[in-house]
């Protein structure tokens, strides 16, 4: 009873983290699309929930990495999962409350790894596993991104130079309606995915699934819905840090980051790593900006950015582990998980309750 | 070590889709962008031959942006 108890903590808990992080990396899908008037915010935010909500549906690979490749499903109990699902949690609403777009994936990786650390020890860790399919693609992806993004701006310049700014400005911005689209469905095909591989993994920590099973269905759709609605809330300070604050971009800029994420993230999810879409599209908006002129990204606030990508995975692993530790003094029943997730709540209205009497920067009537 | 430890293929490969992908379908649609933009001039300018010819460029590169967007939902979708 009590173990069935935690395992329906766990899947709602890590439903709430797919919600977050549907609403931390809206960002990443439609940010571009709003700066450069591509779209309406409320349009853009529709058609990117929607596509993220199709995008779930359309590959496992990704899922099955972070269930199976990066800590030992062995060792998991559903309470380290939890834990770890509690440190992504608290990550993810930290770089909100700042405007940060760091990365959820990492943030839900660095909480799993953290707990199964405090819990079982670094036996519990497939070290080759993190480093080669996180940590190394982590380094590698925002880079790629950077440089497809600067050289595809750079030739688009080139070609369309010598054309009147009217029919260019229109022309990338109906591209970006599309490259928006791309950039959705590949957002909800590699993060949806990973709440399904965490679920799962729970689910094979608490015997209900065999060590190699793939997601159920409905973790499928559960996952899907969480990821969408949560892409629908819209987090609107890390979009305004993405669209304004990073370069001021124009239409052209917008298609090539958008182009550039979409390609990354696409290639990335075709061969398994569970790559930070947040990096990529960050990335690639830099990479844009820099292209046009070094001195055109802001790097004070990219150097933010930065550093809050630094810190995502050792933070929400502290986070993970401190939770887990907490946990185990109420013992290994629901008692623990139980007073942590009522203790999560209250923070979470608190934050959101702060951050609305100081007023969103911008909203979806305003744009 | 670090070859070991990534799986080298599959990153080199990752790579390099990326790169010809992100930067294939911005030059695509771009070429497009110009050529309805020639297409316009050249149409304004009362130079019908120049015009289609125009049109057929921006008209061929459209369709391998929409062929590299199809291409990019099989990938996703065979996996």
């Amino acid at each position: 009873m009590s173990s069935d108890l935690i395992l329906v903590i766990v899947v709602a808990t890590a439903l709430a983290f797919d919600f977050t992080n549907g609403f931390h990396d809206t960002a990443n899908v439609v940010a571009t699309s709003i700066s450069t008037g591509a779209a309406r915010p409320s349009v853009a935010i529709g058609f990117a929930a929607a596509l993220n909500f199709v995008g779930a549906f359309i590959s496992i690979s990704v899922a099955a990495t972070v269930a199976k490749d990066v800590v030992d499903a062995e060792v998991i109990t559903p309470t380290i999962v939890f834990a770890g699902l509690i440190g992504a949690i608290a990550w993810n609403l930290v770089t909100w409350y700042f405007g940060l777009p760091s990365s959820s994936s990492h943030a839900l990786i660095g909480g799993v790894v953290g707990s199964a650390v405090a819990a079982v020890g670094f036996d519990a860790v497939i070290s080759e596993g993190l480093i080669g399919k996180v940590l190394i693609p982590a380094v590698v992806a925002p880079i790629l991104a950077f440089l497809v993004a600067g050289i595809a701006i750079g030739i688009a310049y080139r070609v369309v130079g010598h054309q009147r700014p009217g029919i260019v400005t229109r022309g990338y911005r109906y591209g970006q309606v599309v490259s928006g689209g791309l950039l959705a469905l590949a957002h909800g095909t590699n993060d949806a995915q990973k709440t399904m591989g965490v679920i799962t993994l729970a689910l094979i920590a608490g015997g209900k699934l065999g060590a190699e099973a793939d997601p159920p269905t409905w973790v499928i759709f559960a996952s899907a819905t969480a990821i969408a609605l949560g892409t629908y809330s819209g987090g609107w300070r890390i979009i305004k840090t993405t669209g304004t604050k990073i370069i001021k971009m124009d239409a052209a800029q917008g298609f090539s980051a958008q182009g550039a994420g979409a390609a990354v993230i696409l290639a990335s999810t075709h061969f398994g790593f569970p790559l930070s879409t947040t990096h990529v599209i960050n990335g690639g908006v830099m990479g844009s900006g820099a292209a046009k002129r070094l001195s055109a990204v802001r790097w004070g606030v990219a150097g933010n950015i930065f550093v809050a990508w630094l810190l995502t995975l050792p933070a929400a692993a502290s986070i993970g582990a401190l939770t887990y530790g907490f946990t185990r003094i109420f013992g290994t029943g629901a008692l623990g998980p139980v007073l942590v997730t009522l203790m999560a709540l209250s923070l979470v209205a608190a934050a959101f309750a702060r951050r609305a009497r100081e007023g969103a920067p911008v909203t979806a009537a305003g744009g | 070590m670090i070859a070991t430890l990534v799986e080298g293929k599959d990153l080199w490969q990752t790579v390099v889709a990326s790169v010809v992908a992100g930067i294939g379908v911005t030059f695509a649609f771009s070429v497009a962008i110009w050529g309805a933009g020639q297409f316009i001039e050249l149409s304004r300018n009362d130079r019908p031959l120049g015009a289609a010819v125009a049109a057929i460029v921006a008209s061929f590169a459209l369709t391998c942006v929409a062929a590299a967007v199809i291409g990019g939902i099989v990938v996703m979708t065979h996996k």
